[in-house]
Formats: structure tokens, C-alpha cells, sequence
């Protein structure tokens, strides 16, 4: 028994390893000197420390225009999927309708449908929109990616609080809209926080459409910049690196700051048979 | 804060004063608001309703049109419709590149699953037995392979596997096997797609790894007790209590798993464009080669309309169980 858990925990271990890894390598890369980053010299653990790379990175022409143009779609697409998908998670979990159970069918259809497939059908929208090479072009499509999985999710948390306590609110003297602001909406925080992150890492990691869309360099946002960092840096690995781990940083605080509820958001009702 | 105090002790007070006054707003409005109460779900409703068929249900519809017309860049620019029937379907369907790139996608898309799938099932039952410190460390690292952005876990695994500097060939060297001094990794399509598939697995399995934690830790205890005290292998405990207990949600993650894998486009085309001379190449990047690069639109709708059905296969068999399990709550 005793060599068994050991071994299970060693392989723990090591499987933690082999996750934490390339963090670990983007981190010391991004510190370490150019001269010792092309030296055949083997260095796990850097010989020296340098900030230079990051302000590389930072002062690369288009970084920083990247950087805010993915900021801009990102928190437009998720602002709206917000406010658009709690309005009708409140309908579906709070009001009783005609039709209801087929709009429940379409947010869990239209949260199933193949983004990616839809490429020409989008190019050849937002081409007749004029909207080709503007920004509002992507913050409409990830509003839309995200919609669905907003309301659907929304939806879940507004169930999770007890319709009693809108009711006793209202027994009070609170009208209905009262009872929900002052009420129903402060109880759902964690659960817009929760809900935004996850449409946010959507929107800050989408790749195709910003590639297919944007084809003017002034409106790349960050991961197609980086994806091209071969022409930005060349082999400067450390830049490459420095902007990445820069790339990254904003969404690790997000998910530290949500984690305990990743998990149970995404497969909600997925648990029972 | 303050309403919570106010309502305790003004409420005693207005009732007595407030009620006859208010009867006769509160009918009006009821009989106002039957009319409005019985829209309202709707009004609640439209502005998602409205987007999503706008931005997902006429794309769908599109695309289906659009893939019965000959559009290149020609036809686009003069605005001229030009109807070609299956014609586009006939150049795709008679290519053997689009039957080569499409069992690449769907051998890719197994291998990844399978693997990605096994895998997180794996942990998922390894940081049940291990101490809560290799679990906490298990957790923050696949947490942060989980925050890496997709595209900053590329660039960093392209530095890894770069041919001159890339940690890999230097460890492999060190480790005694010295071909690998300025090997490179992307000389082929199945060792480019190799790297990629370890990328995506690597990016997979925290999600998977997770949610079937969840799913593991809900097993009741006494049940592997009676499985103890009845003598059953570690196999058999596997095979009698876990199996049954974690099906459901394995199957959903799986289909999960396969929806996500098979569109798989930004790691593919951040390597390689899809090469080594079109060796890595998958239907998405397919598509947008056809799409954008070429502006041949007819025929790359017709590709993402063989894509759509394939993923719609899967989307109806997901979404069945999906259902099913949430029938209660529907």
C-alpha cells in the first residue's frame, strides 16, 4: 500500500511538471538575456535576470495598438452579451410563457453552433455591412459567439436563487423591479463575474475571424500580432516570450479570481445522467 | 444595507396607513399589466432572439446558399449571381486533396480526443489518491496551463521545439541522443501535427481533468468501502463503481471534446500555414485557405457546409443526452 500511494504521488508530481512547464519557460525566458537565450548553453534555471525584454515587447510598434484593439472588442462583445443575455435568462428562469421550453432549445442550439464554419457566410456579412477591417465587425461576432453561453449560463445562476426572497421583497413594499434590482441582481454577482470571464478568455483568444476580417494592420488585435512574431521579433525569443507572458497575465488574474466556479459553469447539468 | 433595517421596522407603520391608498393604483395597474406582464417574457426576450438570428441563424442559411453559387473574387466585386448547383460540391467531392485533408481532420481530431479524454480521466482519479499537496500542485499547474491564452501556449511550445535553441533537441542532447542537435520537428505533416496535437492535448486536459474530478469526488464513498470490504481489485473497483457513476458525464466531455478539436484553427495555422507543403493542413484551414486566401467563397461554403454536418452529427447526439439529462429543469 505504502510504495503504491508514493508512486501515485511522484507521478502527480511529475504531471504537474510537465503542465506548469511551459509557464515556468515563458516566465524565465522572457527574463533572461538575449546572449544567453542564443547559446547553446544548457539553462533550465537562468544565470541572470533582465526586464529588457518586456519593455521590448512593450515598445514593439503595434503591441500596444493590439493590445487596446483586443481590449476594445473583447469588453464591448462581453458588455453586451451581459446585459442582453441576463435579460433573457431572467425570462426564462423567472416567468412562466408560452413557448418557453423552445427558447430554452434555441440558446442551448445556438450555444452548440460551429462558429468556425460559419467563416465565408460572416466575411461575406460584414463585407456587405462595410464593416470588413472595423473593429465593431469582431466585437458583434464575439458578442454572438458569446450570447448564448451568457444567457444559458445566467440562466442557471438566477434559478440558484430562491424566488422567495424576490417575493418577500415585494411583500415589503418593493415593486417587481425593485425586488430585483435590490435584490435578485446583487446575489447573482459572482455569477456575472464568473459568466464574463469566461466570454472574455473567448473573446481575447479568437483567432480566425480577427485573422480573416482584419486585414488592415492598424485593427489586429493580440493574438493575430502575435502570431506573426516571427516578422515582429525575428528570433528574439525573449521579446516573443515577454509578450506572451504579457498576453497571458490578465487572463491568470481573472481565472484566480473565479476559479472555484470554472468547472461547475461549463458543465452545469452535465452531472446527472 | 439600510433597506435591510428599514423594512423591519417601517413596515408595521405603512400598513395600516398605505393599503386603502393603494388598492386603487395597484388594480389599474394589474389590469394594465396583464397586457404588459403577458409581452414582457417576449420584450426580455428579443434583443437575444433578434441577435442570434441575425448573427447564427442567417449565417447558417448563407452558407447553405452560397455554396450552390460560383462567388470568387469576380463575381463579388460585380455583385453577379451566378447559381452553379452542386457544382462546387462535385470540384470539392472529386479532389482527392479535400478526402486526404479531411481523414487527416477526423484521425487528427480521434487522436486528440482519445488522448485528451484518457488523460484527464487519469488525473481526475489520481488526485483523488494522492496527498492534498500533490493535489493543490497538480490543480495550480494545470490551472495555469488552462490561463494560457491559446496563442501564447503556441508561441511558447514554438520556442520549445525550435530547431536551434528550442529546450527539447537541447535536453534530448544532454540526455545522450545526439541526432536531435538541430533536429527539426515541422520537416513533415504528421510530426507538425504531432507537436500541435501535444499542444492541444496539453491545453485539453485541465478542463477535462477538472470536470471529471468534480464528477469523481461526487461518488459516494461507502460504495468503494463495500468494493473494499467485498475484495475487489483495483480494476474491478474501477470497472463496478467509478465506471458507471462517471459514464454520463465522460460521454458529454467527449463530445465536448470532439466539437471543440475538430475546428481546431488558430494552433494549426500560427505553426505552419498548414504545411510543410499543405502536410498539416486540416478542413478549417481548408476553408480559409480557399475563403480568404484564394476568394473562391462558393467553394469553401461548400466546405464548411460538409464541416457543419459533420459537427451537426455530433451536436444532435450531444445535445439529446444533454436534454435528457436536464428534463426536469427544463
Amino acid at each position: 500500500m505504502r510504495p503504491k500511494k508514493v508512486a501515485a504521488n511522484v507521478a502527480a508530481i511529475l504531471i504537474a511538471v510537465f503542465f506548469a512547464f511551459p509557464t515556468y519557460w515563458m516566465v524565465t525566458t522572457a527574463l533572461k538575456p538575449r546572449i544567453d537565450l542564443l547559446s547553446t548553453g544548457y539553462d533550465l534555471i537562468p544565470f541572470s535576470l533582465t526586464n529588457v525584454n518586456f519593455s521590448t515587447a512593450w515598445n514593439k510598434p503595434g503591441f500596444l495598438n493590439a493590445l487596446g484593439n483586443s481590449l476594445f472588442v473583447s469588453l464591448a462583445a462581453v458588455l453586451a452579451a451581459l446585459v442582453v443575455g441576463l435579460l433573457a435568462a431572467v425570462a426564462l428562469s423567472r416567468l412562466r410563457f408560452r413557448g418557453r421550453k423552445g427558447f430554452v432549445l434555441l440558446m442551448l442550439i445556438a450555444q452548440m453552433a460551429p462558429f468556425e464554419a460559419l467563416l465565408i457566410p460572416m466575411f461575406l456579412m460584414m463585407r456587405d455591412l462595410d464593416l470588413l477591417d472595423k473593429l465593431p465587425a469582431l466585437a458583434l461576432i464575439y458578442f454572438a459567439v458569446t450570447l448564448p453561453f451568457c444567457a444559458w449560463t445566467l440562466r442557471g445562476f438566477v434559478n440558484g436563487i430562491p424566488l422567495e426572497l424576490e417575493e418577500a421583497a415585494m411583500v415589503d413594499g418593493c415593486g417587481r423591479w425593485g425586488a430585483f434590482w435590490r435584490v435578485t441582481l446583487p446575489l447573482l454577482g459572482p455569477g456575472l463575474v464568473a459568466t464574463s470571464v469566461f466570454a472574455f478568455v473567448t473573446a481575447w483568444n479568437e483567432f480566425l475571424f480577427a485573422l480573416s476580417l482584419m486585414k488592415d494592420q492598424t485593427k489586429e488585435t493580440l493574438p493575430v500580432w502575435l502570431s506573426g512574431f516571427q516578422t515582429n521579433f525575428g528570433t528574439d525569443w525573449g521579446g516573443a516570450m515577454a509578450a506572451s507572458a504579457l498576453f497571458t497575465l490578465p487572463v491568470l488574474v481573472f481565472f484566480l479570481i473565479v476559479q472555484r466556479k470554472m468547472v461547475g459553469g461549463v458543465t452545469a447539468g452535465a452531472v446527472k445522467g | 444595507m439600510t433597506a435591510v433595517n428599514t423594512t423591519d421596522s417601517a413596515v408595521p407603520a405603512r400598513r395600516s396607513s398605505s393599503a386603502p391608498r393603494r388598492a386603487a393604483p395597484d388594480g389599474a395597474r394589474r389590469r394594465r399589466g396583464s397586457a404588459f406582464d403577458r409581452l414582457l417574457p417576449y420584450l426580455l426576450l428579443a434583443p437575444a432572439v433578434i441577435s442570434i438570428l441575425w448573427l447564427i441563424g442567417w449565417p447558417v442559411l448563407s452558407v447553405l446558399v452560397t455554396s450552390f453559387r460560383k462567388l470568387n473574387l469576380k463575381e463579388l466585386t460585380r455583385g453577379e449571381v451566378v447559381w452553379v448547383g452542386f457544382d462546387n460540391y462535385a470540384q470539392i467531392l472529386g479532389d482527392s486533396t479535400f478526402w486526404t485533408i479531411a481523414l487527416r481532420t477526423v484521425l487528427f481530431t480521434a487522436f486528440v480526443v482519445v488522448a485528451s479524454v484518457l488523460a484527464g480521466l487519469l488525473i481526475a482519479l489520481l488526485m483523488r489518491r494522492v496527498g492534498t499537496a500533490a493535489r493543490i500542485a497538480l490543480q495550480v499547474a494545470m490551472l495555469l496551463a488552462w490561463a494560457m491564452p491559446l496563442l501564447a501556449a503556441t508561441t511558447v511550445y514554438q520556442w520549445m521545439f525550435d530547431q536551434q535553441y528550442g529546450i527539447l533537441n537541447k535536453t534530448l542532447v544532454k540526455l545522450g541522443f545526439d541526432s536531435f542537435a538541430g533536429h527539426s520537428w515541422f520537416t513533415t505533416g504528421t510530426s507538425t501535427l504531432g507537436v500541435i496535437g501535444l499542444l492541444i492535448v496539453w491545453q485539453a486536459v485541465p478542463f477535462l481533468a477538472f470536470s471529471l474530478y468534480a464528477g469523481a469526488i461526487g461518488i459516494p464513498k461507502d460504495q468503494y468501502e463495500a468494493a473494499g470490504i467485498d475484495g475487489a481489485s483495483a480494476w474491478q473497483t474501477f470497472r463496478a463503481v467509478t465506471w458507471p457513476e462517471l459514464k454520463p458525464l465522460l460521454l458529454m466531455v467527449t463530445f465536448l471534446s470532439m466539437l471543440w478539436d475538430f475546428k481546431v484553427f488558430a494552433q494549426i495555422w500560427a505553426f505552419k500555414r498548414g504545411g510543410p507543403d499543405g502536410g498539416s493542413t486540416t478542413l478549417p484551414v481548408y476553408q480559409y485557405l480557399e475563403g480568404i486566401s484564394k476568394s473562391h467563397f462558393g467553394v469553401a461554403a461548400a466546405i464548411s457546409v460538409v464541416m457543419v454536418a459533420l459537427l451537426a452529427l455530433l451536436t444532435v447526439a450531444y445535445l439529446r443526452r444533454l436534454v435528457r439529462s436536464q428534463e426536469g429543469e427544463l
